[in-house]
């Protein structure tokens, strides 16, 4: 159970972290 | 033919019909609603990452300008050439899956509660990828209906029996948290733009030839990719068996003000004042963000003149993207603790102040402050998203929660008209009379401010549901 758990929300979290950090790296333009 | 011949070939149809038959009963033994019930001992927070692989997969469609300009470039790839299609009429494909999102909710939203979220995140997974493939043939043969057809009906069901899927399945498993549940599940259709926007351009770039742009390529691509993601949640979606509870929950000594206990069926629900003062509620703080949302990067640069670049508002789009998303886990998250009405309240008060300070702030020239008050402001907008499922649940039970939220999202197809044309035609109105750029919103963030009063006074007037509306008979 705990096996996957782990595999499920690593295959969410992956794509939404980096969704995340392409989006903050274009929020820093805002500041530049 | 000899028949020692016929007979073998006899034989082999029987066994690929046998076969096939097999395959379809395994498949819908499947997807039935009774094989995902969960065993004893499952741990819920199993379900969550389900309800976020369609969720991240359907809110794809926020970042679907990204393909606006590529496909008025079709003909002419680096530039528009003649018999290509011009943006006005390749925005009404966002525009069409957003109206037949709002409508499929509403028209399967009982069809979802009866089959499960195993059956319904399938069709929907069928329905969004199959959008993503059938708009590539209309690329192929540049026949704009063919991507009407394609992403905006058959892509915009997908959208709608996506969205309200695991809504009630999640409430069901977290009783105590339905808000922080919910919260998570909705989160990912405001993540979904996050990842898509990249990931299109990601794709466009790597498919491109000296005779394509890659969009082709890229919505076979993402078609394939969202339906595999899609089915992860399909895989992994379980619901509670009916006697299941959390471990160590006791019922509240007190009852809470405005939960009931009680269930209200979603033919009568839609028949009480509740459900239109929400629906008001919903579709005026819908409104209020919508608008900004897509005026957001012209509007930054006007109030702003020179001093934001456009890769400069392109940033302060996906900041405000990024509070969209992250509100709507805090707020549900949030409401928890201090009630759905009162959560409202803030989104109603604080929003009115906000907005009748943005003026000021352009004013006065700061942009700091000005992008914090976007930033808080469409916190508030995913906010009131991802709490109005937890908001219905206490107001009309748990019984038919799905379809009763599926009708209410009416609102958000309401309120994806307004809010756009509200900002959009009061700033040329504006413009037009010899109001200089800059100044042109200030009309406009004041009537938001009186879109959210309105709203402010429905969430006042909530109250318990008159129990002539109860459900008496059997919730299973």
């Amino acid at each position: 159970m705990k096996g996957r758990m782990v595999v499920l929300w690593t295959l969410v979290g992956i794509p939404l972290l980096w969704g995340v950090m392409k989006t903050l790296q274009n929020a820093l333009k805002l500041f530049q | 033919m000899r028949t020692s011949d016929k007979v073998e070939r006899t034989g082999h149809i029987d066994a690929r019909i046998y076969n096939d038959n097999r395959v379809v009963t395994l498949m819908t033994a499947f997807l039935d609603r009774q094989s995902t019930v969960a065993p004893p001992g499952f741990n819920r927070f199993l379900v969550p990452p389900a309800a976020l692989a369609v969720h991240l997969s359907i809110g794809q469609v926020y970042a679907f300008s990204t393909f606006n300009l590529p496909l008025t470039r079709l003909l002419g790839v680096t530039a528009s050439a003649p018999g290509n299609w011009d943006l006005k009429q390749v925005g009404w494909i966002f525009s069409i899956a957003i109206v037949f999102l709002g409508s499929s909710a509403a028209a399967f939203g009982r069809w979802v509660e009866r089959v499960g979220p195993r059956k319904s995140m399938f069709a929907s997974a069928l329905c969004f990828g199959g959008g993503f493939l059938v708009s590539a043939v209309g690329i192929h043969l540049h026949q704009l209906w063919i991507i009407y057809l394609g992403y905006g009906v058959l892509g915009g069901c997908g959208l709608g029996i996506g969205y309200i899927s695991p809504v009630s399945t999640l409430i069901k498993w977290f009783p105590d948290r339905r808000g922080m549940a919910t919260g998570m599940a909705i989160m990912g259709f405001g993540g979904g733009a996050l990842i898509a926007a990249p990931l299109s351009v990601l794709l466009m770039a790597h498919f491109k030839t000296a005779t394509s742009n890659g969009v082709l390529e890229t919505f076979v691509t993402m078609g394939v990719i969202y339906f595999m993601f899609m089915m992860i949640g399909v895989y992994a979606v379980r619901v509670p068996a009916p006697d299941w509870k959390p471990a160590g929950s006791t019922a509240p000594a007190k009852p809470k003000q405005l939960v009931t206990s009680a269930n209200v069926a979603v033919d009568l629900a839609w028949r009480t004042p509740q459900f239109w003062l929400l629906w008001v509620v919903l579709c005026m703080n819908v409104s209020a963000g919508i608008g900004v949302l897509g005026q957001a990067s012209p509007m930054i640069q006007e109030i702003f003149t020179g001093r934001v670049t456009a890769a400069a508002a392109a940033g302060f789009v996906g900041l405000i993207s990024l509070f969209n998303m992250i509100g709507r886990f805090f707020w549900a998250s949030t409401s928890d603790y201090i009630g759905r009405r009162n959560t409202y309240m803030i989104f109603f008060a604080l929003g009115i102040v906000l907005y009748a300070s943005v003026p000021s702030l352009g004013h006065i020239g700061s942009i700091p402050l000005f992008v914090a008050a976007f930033c808080i402001i469409l916190s508030m907008y995913g906010g009131g998203f991802a709490t109005i499922p937890a908001y219905l649940r206490d107001i009309f039970g748990t019984y038919q929660v799905g379809a009763i939220h599926g009708r209410l999202l009416t609102a958000w197809s309401v309120a994806g008209v307004l809010g756009p044309v509200l900002i959009n035609y009061i700033r040329q109105y504006q413009i037009d009379s010899g109001v200089p750029k800059a100044q042109a919103y200030s009309i406009t963030m004041y009537i938001m401010c009186g879109l959210l009063l309105l709203g402010f006074l429905c969430n006042f007037a909530m109250h318990a549901v008159n129990e002539t509306f109860f459900h008496r008979g059997s919730t299973q």
